[in-house]
């Protein structure tokens, strides 16, 4: 099968996801953002008590706040935590992860479990993985990080 | 007098060196498009230059001011940098007020991993999904950078192949 139909039937489950930082909306940005950095991970989500999202606080708001209002870092998420996420289920097929993040333009995906509660992230990263997974003979087999000729003329 | 030419009907004893070669078969068009298809087939521009010696807080703003994600650090035409929201948030975030009017290239990611416009679209892939780096410059064999290829840009090119 190709990987179209793949992605049509194969789960959300089935990407390499991630455990999400999950913060509640009255922490700091400052604590959000040294959790990020811990984390090497671009994305807060925002949940309640039951784990539930209601936000993300991502690096790009995190830039766009450093330039306009910098002293905003000690300032609580929910005043500057985004309403425009998205998320899918474990269930769902992975299709939906490429649209959501189409249609939304975001990087980020929000994974629920059947109760809603958030517990996975998944995105780009998540995405190029899968796609080269399907395809290890071409994109395994790359160099990475060197060049392609020959830099010298070999010796005598 | 000898020559160098074979004895004989030459156009019966000739075999074709390579009569017994097996082209490599691809599932179909995405897969032979990574491996054959060269970068240049995914859309890499627009992208944004800068030279090192602009503040932390200039390159944050052009970031901010273009909604994009990253900057390609260059110094006479040639890719010495990379800064991202990532080196922002890694190197600069929490210490933004003392750091702003520092030159990016203290905080940039110095010689980034990136492909050649004649690699395969797999390489790039490979950058992204085994190394881990989101942002690819692009360059060409002179060394000059020709763009930068983003998930995004990646997915563009998937999905011409995707409803195959």
């Amino acid at each position: 099968m190709g990987l179209h139909n793949n992605m049509r039937t194969e789960t959300v489950s089935a990407l390499n996801l991630r455990e999400p930082i999950l913060a509640k909306a009255d922490e700091t940005l400052r604590v959000a953002v040294q959790r990020m950095r811990e984390k090497q991970f671009g994305c807060v989500f925002v949940v309640d008590e039951g784990d539930k999202p209601i936000g993300a606080f991502s690096e790009s708001l995190l830039n766009r706040l450093l330039v306009t209002n910098p002293k905003a870092l000690d300032d609580p998420l929910r005043r500057h935590m985004s309403d425009y996420w998205c998320c899918v289920k474990l269930t769902d097929p992975i299709i939906k992860v490429l649209t959501a993040m189409q249609s939304r333009n975001v990087r980020f995906v929000c994974v629920l479990d059947d109760q809603g509660r958030a517990v996975a992230l998944t995105g780009q990263k998540g995405l190029m993985e899968y796609i080269a997974d399907h395809y290890p003979a071409q994109v395994m087999a790359q160099r990475i990080g060197c060049s392609p000729f020959t830099q010298q003329r070999e010796g005598a | 007098m000898s020559t160098n030419r074979p004895q004989g009907n030459a156009e019966h004893d000739y075999r074709d060196p390579l009569e017994n070669y097996d082209p490599k078969q691809y599932a179909g068009p995405l897969e032979r498009a990574l491996a054959t298809g060269s970068v240049s087939a995914i859309e890499s521009r627009p992208f944004v230059t800068v030279p090192p010696t602009i503040t932390v807080e200039e390159a944050m703003t052009k970031l901010v001011d273009l909604s994009i994600a990253c900057l390609l650090v260059s110094e006479n035409d040639r890719l010495v940098g990379i800064f991202t929201e990532r080196d922002a948030l890694n190197k600069v975030a929490l210490e933004y007020e003392q750091l702003k009017h520092r030159p990016v290239a203290e905080f940039m990611t110095s010689n980034p991993v990136f492909v050649y416009s004649t690699d395969s679209p797999a390489a790039a892939l490979a950058v992204m999904a085994a190394a881990g780096f989101r942002h690819v410059p692009v360059i060409d064999l002179n060394n000059c950078i020709t763009g930068v290829i983003s998930p995004q840009r990646v997915t563009a090119f998937l999905e011409n192949y995707l409803h195959d």
